[in-house]
């Protein structure tokens, strides 16, 4: 069997702790190695949250996270985080926004922006490290986010909505690089968590996907996808694969 | 003379200057409604109303005052001349910002609203009283209360700067009546006076602007409390770009090709390197030459020239250094009770707020005597009084900014462990930099109005005839002393080079300043 790298154990949360009523009910999953986990739920169902709680940013009311069976109570190096709005900061230049993501590091400062730089190369995005996050389009913000978030070589990375800030098109280019860049282990980490809404994007990237229920969320569904990359979305088995998805949500076609 | 009679005669003081700024008030709604208005339906009047409103907004008006006292009392003598010259100042220093609300409030109205006037052929009349002035009322209210605490500086630093000369001296106010009390050595009096002072503003802002709020919300508009300090510094922003697309509008549309990459992006955000070196060596030449015409033509006048060129080099240096602390001080603060302190933020935000209402003039009188024989004591004096006219605009609109830092912001820098000197370099302080140059503006813009009493503060109109502060060289000792004198020529150039400064200063410090920043921050 294979190892899990990340276990969620019984996670309950609720915004305000003194209220019972609960955003996150009572979820539990694991993320193997070499594995892609989709966790897909109807909007408002605690998703970015329980990401959250992974991530360390924000404590579970009970229950735990465990990267390679150690808990996580604080933010750690080798996990890293990718915002749905990208979450730059305006004031540094791409290069120094990459560069932030090596905070931690024990790299000295050329060591870092060599790397950084370097990122930014495999990005796509050599011409632009001393441009500013703002003057990029979407898409390119959204690639610098992904490189500072593997500055650091996590094993792990968490994705919230990577992609939905961005129009159709230019999410389904970006899906792609970054399938690709995972296949071919440019970004070589152990698994990745991505959180969406978006039944086909899962269905196109996932090995596995939770499904969620609503408000108090809890896992309503468990699915493997078994099809080989890249998948294309106008096979029948990836409508089929759509079809389950959308009955396990609760969506009626 | 016993206390009670004491306070009764402060509170008369005070109702004196009050009566002076409700005037001065009146005055300033009824104008930027005009204004603004017009300037909001009207394209033509929008292009000339705006740069001047945005000019006014950073020229140091104060620095007027002699100048428009002397033509004042000139053409109408006595006190209703000191009176008239005071509450046209006042005016002056609400007016903009509220000119700016009406015409945001005002062209911000849907279209449909103006079709649905023209469809149905309503009056100017009628359009006036029931569209655009309601329109109008909650920014015009919002933006009153803030030229009331900029138009109480303006009317403390004039009621002081009128105790210099007997000519020119309002007979009732609350500066003129401290001044006096602390001038005659009586502390205790002073500080009652201070006491009533403050009592009087704090109670302007809770029982009549409160009020007038409460009313207007009552009605179903709703006033951003939010952004109420910062809304007024905001507005020179967005005056800078309307400024902009107006003086070049060729070059704007050769910047803003549509799909411009992002290297040239990142190139035109270092302004700096433009190669227009020649225009400026063009433009020194002009100046030397025309330096030289004046000296041929009345060689009193280039001394003059000379003259007010030194004060002004000289103000400039006390007033930028004093900005440098100002930074020094306040933006570690701002950062330290926003980032770090967090939650008692709060309260001290309406300790500042009181604070910063107290106009910084108030306390030159007892702070120049305080320093009396101490080595450089009017460049104490000076300075002092700079800092505390300045701080305030930095601290609010530094905050202000730290406050609407997205909280995604904070994710990053714990996800990414972003501490110490890290955070502070690309963090904290970079993250406050918009707030830092509005404020600046402002500040600085404080820092030379309050020049006019800070370098030079003499009571000879009220009292023993000493001059009690003076710096050694300063622009604003210079107005105030070519007024003492009655050489209204002196005055004009020194007025002449203190606005060329203030304008070059807007044009190659604060709009490079602004345009790097609104490019970078979006």
């Amino acid at each position: 069997m294979a190892k899990p790298i990340i276990n969620v154990e019984e996670v309950s949360f609720s915004y305000d702790s003194k209220s019972s009523a609960k955003v996150i009910g009572d979820i539990s999953f694991a993320a193997n190695e070499e594995e892609f986990v989709s966790v897909i739920g109807p909007s408002g169902c605690g998703k970015s949250t329980l990401l959250r709680i992974m991530s360390g940013l924000i404590k579970a009311d009970e229950g735990k996270v465990l990267y390679k069976g150690r808990e996580i109570t604080e933010p750690i190096s080798e996990i890293g985080f990718v915002f749905q709005d990208f979450a730059l900061l305006p004031w540094l230049t791409n290069l120094e926004n990459v560069k932030l993501g090596l905070s931690r590091s024990r790299l000295d400062d050329s060591e870092k922006e060599k790397r950084a730089a370097k990122l930014l190369q495999q990005f796509g995005l050599k011409e632009f490290d001393d441009a500013y996050p703002n003057t990029l389009s979407g898409g390119m913000r959204q690639r610098v986010g992904i490189a500072r978030a593997v500055a650091s070589n996590p094993r792990v990375i968490l994705m919230d909505e990577p992609f939905s800030a961005l129009d159709e098109l230019t999410a389904e280019t970006l899906r792609k690089d970054v399938e690709r860049m995972l296949r071919s282990k440019k970004i070589a980490v152990d698994s990745v968590i991505m959180v969406t809404h978006n039944v086909e994007e899962a269905v196109e990237l996932s090995d596995k996907i939770v499904v969620l229920s609503d408000q108090p969320s809890h896992v309503k569904k468990m699915r493997e996808v078994r099809m080989k990359y890249p998948r294309d979305r106008h096979t029948k088995a990836f409508q089929d694969m759509v079809d389950v998805i959308e009955r396990d949500l609760g969506r009626s076609k | 003379m016993s206390l009670l009679q004491l306070i009764g005669i402060l509170v008369l003081d005070t109702s004196a200057s009050w009566l002076r700024m409700f005037v001065a008030l009146a005055l300033s709604v009824v104008i930027s409604i005009l204004i603004g208005i017009l300037a909001a339906r009207s394209e033509k009047a929008e292009r000339v109303i705006l740069p001047i409103v945005d000019i006014f907004q950073t020229l140091p008006i104060l620095a007027f005052f002699p100048f428009v006292i002397f033509v004042v009392v000139g053409v109408l003598p006595g006190w209703m001349g000191v009176d008239a010259a005071v509450i046209f100042l006042i005016v002056t220093s609400m007016l903009w910002n509220m000119i700016f609300g009406v015409y945001e409030a005002v062209k911000t109205l849907p279209t449909e609203y103006g079709e649905v006037a023209s469809l149905y052929k309503i009056g100017l009349l009628k359009r006036l009283s029931k569209l655009y002035i309601p329109a109008a009322i909650p920014r015009l209210v919002e933006q009153s209360e803030l030229s009331w605490a900029i138009g109480l500086f303006y009317l403390v630093t004039s009621e002081i700067f009128s105790t210099g000369n007997s000519n020119y001296s309002v007979t009732y106010g609350i500066g003129v009546a401290l001044t006096q009390l602390a001038t005659s050595g009586n502390y205790t009096s002073y500080i009652i006076g201070f006491a009533v002072f403050v009592v009087f503003i704090v109670a302007t802002r809770y029982l009549f602007f409160r009020s007038i709020e409460l009313h207007v919300e009552k009605r179903g508009i709703i006033i951003k409390q939010r952004h109420r300090l910062h809304a007024g510094i905001m507005h020179r922003f967005r005056l800078f770009r309307e400024l902009e697309r107006i003086a070049m509008p060729r070059q704007r549309r050769h910047e803003r090709k549509p799909m411009q990459s992002a290297k040239t992006a990142a190139q035109e955000l270092h302004p700096l390197k433009s190669h227009k070196w020649y225009k400026y060596t063009i433009a020194g030449v002009v100046v030397v030459i025309l330096l030289y015409l004046l000296g041929a033509f009345s060689p009193t006048y280039l001394n003059y020239e000379g003259l007010a060129f030194i004060s002004l080099i000289y103000s400039f240096a006390r007033i930028w250094l004093v900005f440098a602390v100002i930074l020094l001080v306040s933006v570690p603060l701002c950062v330290y009770l926003i980032f770090i302190a967090k939650r008692n933020a709060a309260q001290f935000m309406s300790l500042f707020q009181i604070l910063a209402s107290i106009p910084a003039t108030i306390v030159l009188p007892i702070i120049a005597l305080a320093v009396v024989g101490f080595p450089h004591s009017g460049e104490i004096v000076a300075v002092l009084v700079f800092f505390l006219s300045g701080i305030w605009y930095v601290v609010f609109s530094v905050m202000a900014d730290a406050r609407s830092i997205p909280e995604e912001i904070f994710e990053v820098k714990g996800l990414f462990s972003v501490k110490g000197m890290n955070a502070w370099k690309n963090i904290y302080v970079k993250s406050v930099l918009p707030g830092i140059i509005t404020g600046g503006i402002t500040a600085i813009a404080a820092e030379w109005n309050a020049s006019i009493v800070a370098e030079y503060f003499t009571t000879t109109g009220v009292g023993n005839g000493a001059v009690l502060s003076t710096v050694g060289t300063g622009i604003g000792k210079l107005l105030d002393t070519s007024l003492a004198s009655g050489n209204l020529t002196l005055m004009a150039i020194a007025l002449i080079n203190l606005t060329i400064m203030i304008i070059l200063i807007n044009t190659f410090v604060w709009k490079k300043l602004y345009r790097r920043v609104s490019e970078v921050y979006k």
